[in-house]
Formats: C-alpha cells, sequence, structure tokens
C-alpha cells in the first residue's frame, strides 16, 4: 500500500499533510498509537523545510509518501530546496538547565528517538528523508495464531 | 483544533493539537496573562517540538517572576513527549490518572 502527495513548503500545508496522514493510517487500519510517531517526524521534517528550505522567495515543493509492508510504515520527505542535511544537527542538550534549554535540534532529536531507521540522501535538486518503524495492523492475527 | 482559555480557577485550559501553526495564538494568550501557573492539559492529544517552545518560553518567563508552570492532568503520549525532550526535570508535569 503506498500514496503520495505534493504541497507548496509552507506552515499553512501542515492540517492537509497531517490529514493525508492520518487517512492513509486510517485506510490501513493502523492503531492512533501507531500513527502518532508518524504524525510528530512529518511535522518535524516539513517545518525544517518550511524554515529552511525555501531561501530568496522561491517557495520549495515538498512531496510526502508513505509506503506500508508486511511490517514497516516508511515516511519519506522530499523537498527541492537547497541541500540540507536535518541528521546532521547536534543533539540537543535534554538534562540542561532551564535557562539554557532551546528548541532547536529537539525536532530531529524525536525523530531519531521515534523511528526505528532514519536516512537523509539529495539526490539531484532534492532532498530525502526517509523515516521508518515497525507497526501492527489492529486488524492483524494475534501472534501464534494460524490464520485459515 | 486546537483551544485554549481560561478555567473558573483561572487555570489555563488548552485542548486538541498544538501544532506548529497554533503556537503563536498559544503564546500570545499566556503573554496576555499576568501570571499563568496552572495549565490543564487533560484535552491535549498532540505537541511537537513548536509547541514545547510555548511552554519554556512561558516557564522562562515565569521563573523569572519567582513562579513557576504546574502542567496537570497530562495524557501519557504527551507526556511522553515531554520527557523525551527531559522537560520533566524544568517542568513541573503531573502525569493524567489512566
Amino acid at each position: 500500500m503506498e500514496s503520495r502527495t505534493s504541497v507548496p513548503g509552507e506552515a499553512a500545508q501542515l492540517q492537509a499533510l497531517t490529514q493525508f496522514l492520518q487517512d492513509f493510517c486510517a485506510t490501513a487500519k493502523l492503531p492512533p498509537a501507531t500513527t502518532l510517531p508518524f504524525e510528530i517526524a512529518l511535522e518535524e521534517i516539513f517545518m525544517n523545510v518550511v524554515m529552511h528550505g525555501s531561501p530568496a522567495g522561491r517557495l520549495a515543493q515538498v512531496e510526502v509518501s508513505l509506503a506500508l509492508s508486511d511490517d514497516d510504515l516508511t515516511l519519506a520527505v522530499e523537498d527541492d530546496g537547497p541541500a540540507f542535511d536535518p541528521l546532521a544537527l547536534p543533539a540537543p542538550d535534554v538534562s540542561a538547565p532551564l535557562e539554557a534549554r532551546r528548541i532547536g535540534g529537539l525536532g530531529v532529536y524525536f525523530v531519531r528517538q521515534m523511528m526505528d531507521a532514519v536516512s537523509y540522501a539529495r539526490t539531484g535538486p532534492r532532498n530525502q528523508l526517509r523515516m521508518s518503524k515497525r507497526v501492527t495492523r489492529s486488524d492483524a492475527a494475534p501472534a501464534g495464531t494460524n490464520p485459515g | 483544533m486546537f483551544d485554549i482559555h481560561q478555567g473558573p480557577a483561572g487555570e489555563v485550559i488548552m485542548s486538541g493539537r498544538l501544532d506548529a501553526t497554533q503556537c503563536d495564538a498559544a503564546l500570545k494568550f499566556l503573554d496576555a496573562l499576568a501570571r499563568p501557573e496552572v495549565i490543564d492539559l487533560a484535552g491535549l492529544e498532540y505537541v511537537a517540538s513548536a509547541g514545547l517552545r510555548v511552554f519554556l518560553l512561558a516557564q522562562k518567563r515565569v521563573k523569572a517572576m519567582g513562579g513557576g508552570l504546574k502542567l496537570v492532568n497530562v495524557r501519557g503520549p504527551v507526556h511522553d513527549i515531554f520527557r523525551y525532550a527531559g522537560f520533566d526535570q524544568v517542568l513541573d508535569i503531573t502525569r493524567a490518572a489512566e
């Protein structure tokens, strides 16, 4: 099962992208607890593109795709903005005192924490970030049963 | 959908999804309060790093006045996000009863 959509890299598109993800997960019968990490990853990576991907008044185009295999859901976010590898950002200090706390880097840190695999590639004029995680369908047969 | 308003006891009540597009409204609401203290998150379903910034900025402001935010009734999945970020060390956070 696969689906893709394309939107301009502006914050106002976040809601439409989230809906796209939720619709896909509902059709695939994934439970909400499974969907949540992908919603967060989508917001973090898309908002990175919104903030960094459209210099000098040219709006980046962002393509989001979802692919569900037997065990994994993969979310890929591609954009045609300047080369930018969010995985190269330094990890935030999540034990710093209040005064020293910053939000920068926290989004990518979440993505790394919540996904099983994350990778970045620059292919031609496009950035591609792929994130995947093992998922369990709510209609899947319980472990140990023998369907049919 | 996201909503922020003040309850009868002066507590701030947030509900729905605090995503990146709602943060300005949430910050503006909190900034307009002299000294917010209790924030009831029983209805908050979703937060990511942009939303955490709202709580961080509010906590820095209130702390500078000698106070501190209390986040109460925080749902499990949202509580996990606060904890991933280590915000449980810089904010008073109480999880909702299951």
